[in-house]
């Protein structure tokens, strides 16, 4: 991707989001066809890959493990809370291979700003999953989420791709079973082998989706290409749950948004976002049995790094 | 973690027909290397192989490109790619690659830097070309030994991030490309759309300028980048840029022959419609069966 745009280049994208007809003929608010596939990576306790068209590509690996609760430095009635609860560890990757300006050390800074965006929506209560569910021993183990995103092909809109990549893996994720028995003064903590014993994560059903809205010219666009998301001025991530409850909004860029515009901007992501997660949860629910589509969304064997 | 790759399958109908109008030299080609990719150990028509993967330790075989040597026998890929044997000598062919120019290639690129006397000009290849102010031509056509004022003024002709069509004139020490756009088709592109695909599926043609039935204008850059042009309707452009990638995303070569029948082929769908994974199924079965059907033009 490169990283420059030239001046007729911009003015035809703005011209054609003012005409609600877009350089690869979608209208303003038209996302790509998105394809899934879960439970890609045998290793992981969840996993699913995503695809936005041909184009956008992401892999999510989720893994729990027992680790340690972490509630220091907390104030006395945080911390007392925290001690009950387990943690969510998000990290994101863009892969050199997705795109010439990953290559080197370009895509650290990128990396870090997703990582962030992750952290800050699915690491609490906000992210619906009930953490005090993932609590083993109180005030010492509990499980921790790893959830690792892998943008493994780059076409615009990578954060939207990773949560919905994301909730799906989560969708797909079982944390097994422990026993918990108190030897001598100590909590011995025994995890059961047991496949079909474990569980899926409480609360998934709440996990939010993000949708960004790329503000170019006066109005914003949905789903932007790469080279969309260079004459964006401002963008504008949303993360809802299926309860229609906000858990987190993001702007980035460095073009402003007018208070009004910013209202309708959030009310347009809801609409499109309730749209999505219904769509979502019907593939998923139906990804059990082979392949199912619904609206734009569809979920296919793709094989592993299969060709297209 | 296994890794399986899937392969696009060819119907074992099109392959007879394929293997019928095979000349008996090709046949016998075909037959060796099958051969040499047995005692390789690949039960496949292809052998994939990925950086750092053996290859073979047979000493009779020598190495081509994309394979190196590591003593005291083994003989190594250093890309990810098919392996094609030429008689003894094995080379591995990339799956992606950048733009190797020649001289006399059409190449659209991108200014990514203002210097002295001249621009860089990425082309999709490994390292930038370059466009001397000496050799462009200056607006209104006047022609005249380019001044220091000239100099002071290159922003004013190209800036960073335009794109702009140019031949391949020369190349420097270092490989690096030396551009021109001497003739008045050259020069910086407006009112159109970008594309981006892989540079091999750019054939050289006699023309890299098309104009289609539809009306578009299209540039065919051998780097891999296209621009199709139009000054009336941003629909057409919209579906002929599909129509390209559709194209590109099956690998199939693009000229202006193939496009116009992926063009005619994608009339019955909405322009919107054209990025569903099943349309484009659809367009490019029609398109595979014409090209295959009528090869002039393809094989040259």
């Amino acid at each position: 991707m490169q990283t420059l745009i030239s001046h007729s280049e911009r003015d035809y994208i703005l011209r054609g989001v003012e005409s609600n007809l877009r350089a690869d003929g979608r209208g303003r608010l038209d996302y790509r066809q998105v394809t899934f596939e879960t439970g890609v990576i045998s290793q992981c306790s969840g996993s699913a890959r995503c695809r936005l068209g041909e184009g956008t590509d992401v892999l999510v690996g989720v893994k729990v493990e027992i680790g340690q609760i972490e509630f220091d430095g907390a104030e006395e009635v945080v911390g007392s809370k925290k001690a009950k609860w387990g943690r969510v560890v998000c990290n994101v990757e863009c892969s050199p291979i997705a795109s010439r300006q990953f290559a080197g050390r370009g895509a650290e800074d990128y990396n870090n700003e997703l990582t962030q965006i992750m952290e800050l929506i699915f690491n609490g209560p906000q992210a619906g999953i009930d953490l005090e569910k993932l609590c083993i021993v109180p005030g010492d183990k509990c499980w921790v989420v790893y959830v690792d995103a892998l943008v493994l092909d780059y076409a615009g809109n990578i954060l939207d791709t990773i949560f919905l990549t994301t909730r799906a893996a989560l969708y797909n994720t079982r944390v097994p079973k422990t026993v918990v028995q108190e030897v001598e003064g100590m909590m011995e903590i025994e995890v059961l082998d047991d496949v079909q014993e474990a569980e899926r994560i409480v609360g998934w059903e709440q996990i939010p989706i993000a949708v960004t809205l790329n503000k170019i010219g006066s109005r914003h666009v949905i789903d932007a290409t790469p080279l969309e998301e260079l004459a964006t001025e401002a963008k504008l991530l949303v993360s809802v749950n299926k309860r229609g409850k906000i858990c987190g909004i993001q702007k980035s860029g460095e073009g402003s948004i007018e208070p009004s515009l910013l209202n309708e901007m959030i009310q347009k992501i809801l609409e499109a976002l309730d749209v999505r997660l219904q769509q979502e949860e019907e593939v998923l629910a139906n990804s059990s049995r082979g392949g199912a589509e619904v609206g734009q969304i569809n979920i296919q064997k793709l094989g592993f790094f299969a060709a297209t | 973690m296994n890794i399986e790759f899937l392969f696009p399958r060819t119907e074992s109908k099109e392959r007879h027909e394929h293997d019928v109008e095979m000349l008996e030299a090709d046949l016998e080609e075909e037959d060796l290397k099958r051969e040499v990719l047995t005692s390789l150990n690949s039960s496949d028509a292809f052998l994939m192989v990925t950086p750092g993967q053996r290859i073979t330790s047979d000493p009779q075989f020598m190495k081509g490109h994309g394979t190196y040597h590591l003593p005291p026998d083994s003989m190594l890929s250093a890309v990810a790619g098919i392996v094609e044997p030429v008689n003894k000598l094995i080379l591995v062919r990339p799956l992606h690659t950048r733009y190797t120019g020649d001289i006399g290639d059409l190449v659209i690129g991108r200014i990514t830097e203002v210097t002295q006397k001249r621009w860089k000009v990425d082309l999709n290849s490994r390292q930038d070309g370059v466009l001397q102010l000496s050799s462009i031509n200056l607006p209104g056509g006047v022609q005249r030994r380019k001044t220091e004022e000239d100099e002071l003024q290159m922003r004013k002709f190209f800036i960073e991030g335009d794109l702009l069509v140019a031949e391949i004139h020369a190349f420097f020490q270092d490989g690096a490309a030396n551009l021109h756009t001497r003739n008045s088709k050259y020069g910086k592109l407006r009112n159109g759309s970008f594309i981006n695909v892989p540079p091999p599926l750019v054939q050289r043609c006699k023309t890299h300028f098309h104009t289609l039935p539809c009306g578009i204008d299209v540039i065919l850059g051998l780097n891999g980048y296209i621009w199709p042009i139009d000054d009336s309707t941003r629909e057409k452009i919209a579906r002929v840029c599909n129509c390209i990638n559709a194209l590109s995303q099956n690998f199939v070569y693009i000229n202006d022959t193939a496009i116009i029948y992926a063009y005619d082929a994608s009339l019955k769908f909405h322009v919107r419609e054209l990025r569903r994974l099943d349309v484009i199924d659809e367009i490019m079965s029609i398109v595979v069966a014409k090209v295959a059907s009528s090869k002039t033009g393809f094989f040259q």
